[in-house]
């Protein structure tokens, strides 16, 4: 086995990506975490660097890179707003529907301007029933002179009030057994009777737009659907297992290396006895612990995008990296804090919202006790 | 390579800056550190100065109280905008002419510009941005000039090229003592013919010269009590604390480059520091900025050095006369409503 | 229309952390240990005012004089959006001054091929004499404005140029080639894309060394420069502090009594005594 190291040019995109991050949003980040403002004036800006369509083919914009150098993307935005890297996450899951189920004249409709940043992206599935219980969804769709109309609400939508393509999933019927058919869409953002609702009010991860959206008789047409009837439930599971998942791991990369950092400075710049903080050997064991925390997260991660980018099977693989980076990166800003006295509470210091964004990023693309059975589940039938 | 007799190269020359037809002070500040060479070495010769622009006798006169030896005079029409391919022109003649051993110019955008260019025509090195220089007895100059940002400091020596040439920028050196009714030797240098071969070969055309926006209030140059602010003050509205404290105190604003970055400030000429102004006021108040050696140099010259910064290490404290560890927002606050106090009672 | 340009760049110690260069106190050299090497900032500005200007059929080729492992700014200058990159290294070029370092760029850039224009930045960070730009054109016999903030193209073969001193602004004309070092004023460089990090690995970095160049070594290198280093050391700028304690208002209260000794009149925030500050 070769050891791990990223490419030259992977190195390069992760300075480029550094040097927006650090000009547009590292300063920026505290605000828009104290206002709950997602920043959608930067999508422009992100499309222009290829940010937007990371993972997309050049032919439809996009900077035909993958999934390892979107992770690199959405780590190097989340070192300073998790926030943000879970809005840009998000449009990738529109993006990435479209991209591998649409058919080429959906793509060549979306893509371009999901890439270029004109357009944001969603992808709305939960329901108020609960996301886990992904069967159980209400919203409906119907064919009714030739368009369809689709009915629902959905919640805990990222993006839910920014999105201009919105993929939704709604039941369009029953099978043979009586089972649910799920069967997915394109809907544009300002169809008629399309609208965010409620908007929440999050504890962490803010910066990014959570909330309701609602369909009342949206009509579409048969061309918005992505594939067939019933292909909806494998788009939405494969989008979040596989982007989704991946995203969130990355997110909280980010968020473990902002604590290794801060921790790092921190420690070097207070004096406590005369000496600096980091000479003491308690305060260097959280150090340590930051640190190992974050290369494990790191290497899991990096290790199933990989996996994906190889066209390998990687649920399995990004369901333990989602699990093991959302958790070490709460563990990590806790412990970070802890090492910071007093100070660790204090809102200067962007500590306490690394926590909360950790904490927010382990219900997002799944529990991390849905994270662990599907690794059980993998574990015991022996994959 | 070409290399030069050291000997038969003798007296300083510093190349004087008008702007508007007005003497800059720098000019002064030169011919001042000139005049020190001279008394440490008199064998380094007499002390010129020139001057280069039209309409320029009334700047002329003006250097008689600083002592200086000589003044050569160009007063051509042609001379009326800043040329730098024709006052390099007049100036190598006047170099090639006269051959001094030694020739200060103002380390500014223009007389910098000159000074390198001549560095090439003259064949000879320049030491650049000078924070001092010394003479030994065989005329030799050693030059100190700042590297990284002033962090580091190293001594430049020019051995085997004539004349050793240096730029020193406004405010490092002091003006001398003045000279009541000295009278130097006025020379006008004919530059008739080098102008007319530089005017026809040049592809380099003056067209027009305009005031920048000066920005209100006193510059921070001439202040005596500069208040400057830096990343630490967090905010557009705490950065209004400064000016607002400067103005009680009649100073001026100074900023490091954050603040700029941050658009907090808008002038880069308000920054203080190795790419920015020098300053040596009465009284310097810095508030939440670090204290990198960049800045450091602009202004470890003040007179009374107060800081506030929350860090207790912050590398200002280290050349501050005042220390305050603390929150800039705060202590700024209170100090400006204790003015108010007194003055109000 | 499309002009060829070349952009005179410098690989530089990250300024963000010259506070942490030292002075080896036994070899007497400068220690810049665990500092990064960036682009020089200045020159940022240069490439930028390059791509702006350089039309759909121009072309604008990096060119640095630099230890080797400057391959690596070159290429993100190419990630930026220059079309080639040309590095000049070899240990005859080593320790020289502006004067050297001029000379030996203007060979290069004669080697490199035809240019209209060159740009450069107004200083490097970390020696920042502010010289190279001005003594690079003298060797190439063009004329050159340094510290240029807009830049208009007048006629096939002239620019306007805007350049600021430091309380005036000047309007030049200048006919190509033309050498311009530009102010950080002038622009906001571009960020790089990650399709220009993906392209620059296709973009041609070509290296000369001493052999490939025309030149003299007599006018190379340390020994080519008429300026020689002498000692360096750190600038000796502490100062014996008193700490101020107490409230923001106690503060304020002994400030207050600071600044009258100074010869600062609060009641009138003027100055009583003279001497010291200001010219």
């Amino acid at each position: 086995m070769q050891f791990f190291q990223f490419t030259e040019e992977q190195d390069m995109l992760r300075k480029a990506v550094r040097e927006f991050v650090e000009a547009e949003v590292a300063s920026k980040a505290k605000e828009w975490d104290e206002n709950d403002v997602c920043p959608v004036e930067l999508w422009p800006m992100m499309g222009e660097l290829g940010l937007c369509g990371v993972f997309v083919p050049e032919e439809y914009g996009g900077a035909g890179l993958g999934h390892t150098e979107r992770a690199i993307v959405l780590e190097e935005i989340s070192r300073h707003s998790a926030g943000l890297g879970i809005a840009l996450m998000t449009h990738h899951l529109g993006t990435a529907a479209i991209l591998y189920y649409g058919t080429e004249e959906q793509k060549k409709k979306y893509l371009p301007d999901l890439c270029s940043g004109k357009k944001v992206g969603g992808l709305s599935v939960t329901e108020p029933s609960g996301g886990s219980d992904f069967m159980g969804q209400k919203s409906t769709g119907e064919l009714k002179d030739g368009s369809w109309v689709l009915n629902g609400r959905k919640c805990f939508i990222t993006n839910s009030h920014i999105a201009d393509v919105d993929v939704w999933t709604v039941i369009t019927g029953q099978d043979e057994k009586g089972r649910p058919v799920m069967t997915a869409f394109i809907i544009d953002g300002d169809a008629e009777g399309h609208a965010p609702g409620r908007k929440e009010h999050k504890l962490g991860l803010r910066g990014s737009v959570t909330g309701d959206v609602v369909c009342n008789n949206v009509k579409v047409a048969p061309s918005q659907m992505l594939q067939k009837e019933g292909a909806g439930a494998k788009i939405a599971m494969t989008t979040i297992q596989e982007v989704g998942r991946a995203g969130m791991s990355a997110i909280c990369v980010g968020i473990l290396r902002g604590c290794v950092e801060e921790a790092v400075k921190f420690s070097s710049e207070r004096i406590l006895y005369g000496k600096p903080l980091n000479k003491i050997q308690a305060i260097q064991m959280m150090i340590a612990e930051n640190r190992v925390e974050y290369e494990a997260a790191k290497l899991l991660t990096y290790r199933a995008t990989g996996m994906k980018d190889a066209g390998l099977p990687c649920a399995t693989e990004f369901a333990i990296a989602k699990y093991y980076s959302t958790e070490a990166s709460v563990r990590c800003a806790k412990r970070t804090m802890d090492s910071m006295g007093g100070y660790g509470i204090v809102n200067e210091y962007p500590v306490g919202r690394f926590l909360r964004d950790g904490l927010a990023s382990i219900p997002s693309g799944g529990t991390s006790q849905v994270q662990l059975l599907i690794t059980a589940g993998a574990t015991i039938s022996g994959k | 390579m070409k290399t030069t007799t050291p000997a038969d190269w003798k007296g300083i020359l510093v190349v004087g800056e008008l702007s508007n037809c007005r003497l800059q002070p720098v000019s002064l500040e030169l011919i001042g550190k000139a005049r020190e060479l001279k008394q440490t070495c008199p064998a380094v010769g007499d002390v010129a100065a020139v001057l280069i622009g039209s309409g320029i006798a009334a700047a002329a006169a003006e250097l008689a109280i600083t002592g200086v030896d000589e003044v050569v005079l160009v007063d051509r029409a042609e001379c009326a905008l800043f040329h730098n391919d024709l006052y390099a022109a007049i100036l190598k003649q006047i170099i090639e002419m006269r051959k001094p051993a030694v020739v200060l110019f103002p380390a500014t955008a223009r007389y910098q510009d000159l000074a390198s260019m001549l560095g090439i025509r003259v064949d000879t090195g320049v030491a650049a941005h000078c924070v001092d220089i010394r003479i030994n007895e065989k005329a030799e100059i050693l030059a100190v000039v700042p590297a990284f940002g002033g962090k580091v400091l190293g001594d430049i020596l020019c051995p085997a090229h004539r004349p050793q040439m240096a730029t020193v920028k406004p405010g490092i050196f002091r003006q001398g003592e003045p000279v009541p009714g000295h009278k130097p030797k006025l020379t006008v240098f004919d530059a008739g013919s080098v102008i007319a071969d530089t005017l026809k070969k040049t592809r380099l055309v003056a067209l027009d010269t305009s005031s920048c926006a000066v920005p209100e209030g006193i510059p921070l140059e001439k202040a005596a009590v500069v208040v400057c602010g830096g990343w630490g003050m967090g905010s557009k509205e705490n950065w209004a604390l400064l000016g607002e404290l400067a103005n009680l105190l009649g100073g001026a604003v100074g900023c490091t480059r954050p603040a700029i970055d941050e658009g907090w400030m808008t002038d880069e000429s308000t920054m203080i520091g190795t790419s920015g102004k020098v300053i040596r006021p009465k009284v310097y108040i810095g508030a939440a900025l670090s204290g990198s050696s960049h800045h450091v140099c602009g202004m470890k010259d003040s007179d009374l050095i107060i800081s506030i910064n929350s860090d207790p290490r912050a590398a200002i404290f280290a050349v501050s006369d005042i220390r305050i560890v603390g929150d800039a927002k705060q202590i700024l606050t209170g100090l400006i409503e204790r003015i108010r106090a007194i003055r109000s009672a | 229309m499309g002009l060829s340009i070349a952009v005179c760049l410098k690989p530089v110690p990250d300024p963000a952390h010259y506070d942490k260069i030292k002075i080896d106190p036994v070899k007497k050299t400068v220690v810049r240990e665990g500092i990064p090497t960036i682009l020089n900032p200045c020159d940022k500005h240069a490439l930028e005012a390059a791509l702006q200007l350089r039309g759909p059929e121009g072309t604008v080729t990096v060119i640095s004089m630099a230890p080797p492992n400057a391959e690596e700014t070159l290429r993100e200058a190419l990630a930026m959006g220059a079309d080639a990159a040309v590095l000049l290294t070899d240990r005859a070029f080593a320790g020289a001054d502006t004067w050297a370092t001029s000379y030996t760029l203007a060979a290069g850039l004669k080697k490199a091929g035809h240019f209209d224009v060159i740009f450069t930045g107004t200083e490097s960070a970390d020696g920042a004499t502010t010289q190279v730009p001005a003594q690079l054109a003298e060797w190439l016999g063009w004329p050159h404005l340094w510290n240029a903030v807009a830049i208009e193209q007048t006629g096939e073969t002239q620019l306007k140029v805007k350049t600021k001193a430091e309380s005036e602004w000047s309007d030049y004309q200048v006919s190509l080639p033309c050498l311009l070092a530009m102010s950080r004023e002038s622009n906001k460089p571009r960020l790089t894309s990650l399709m220009g990090v993906m392209k620059a690995k296709k973009k041609p970095l070509t290296v000369w060394c001493r052999p490939d160049l025309d030149v003299d070594d007599a006018a190379l290198g340390m020994q080519g420069s008429p300026t020689q280093p002498g000692a360096i050391f750190e600038p000796e700028m502490g100062r014996k502090g008193t700490l101020l304690g107490g409230d923001a208002d106690e503060i304020a209260v002994q400030l207050i009594g600071k600044l009258r000794s100074a010869g600062i009149a609060i009641e009138t925030g003027d100055v009583c005594a003279p001497g010291g500050g200001g010219i």
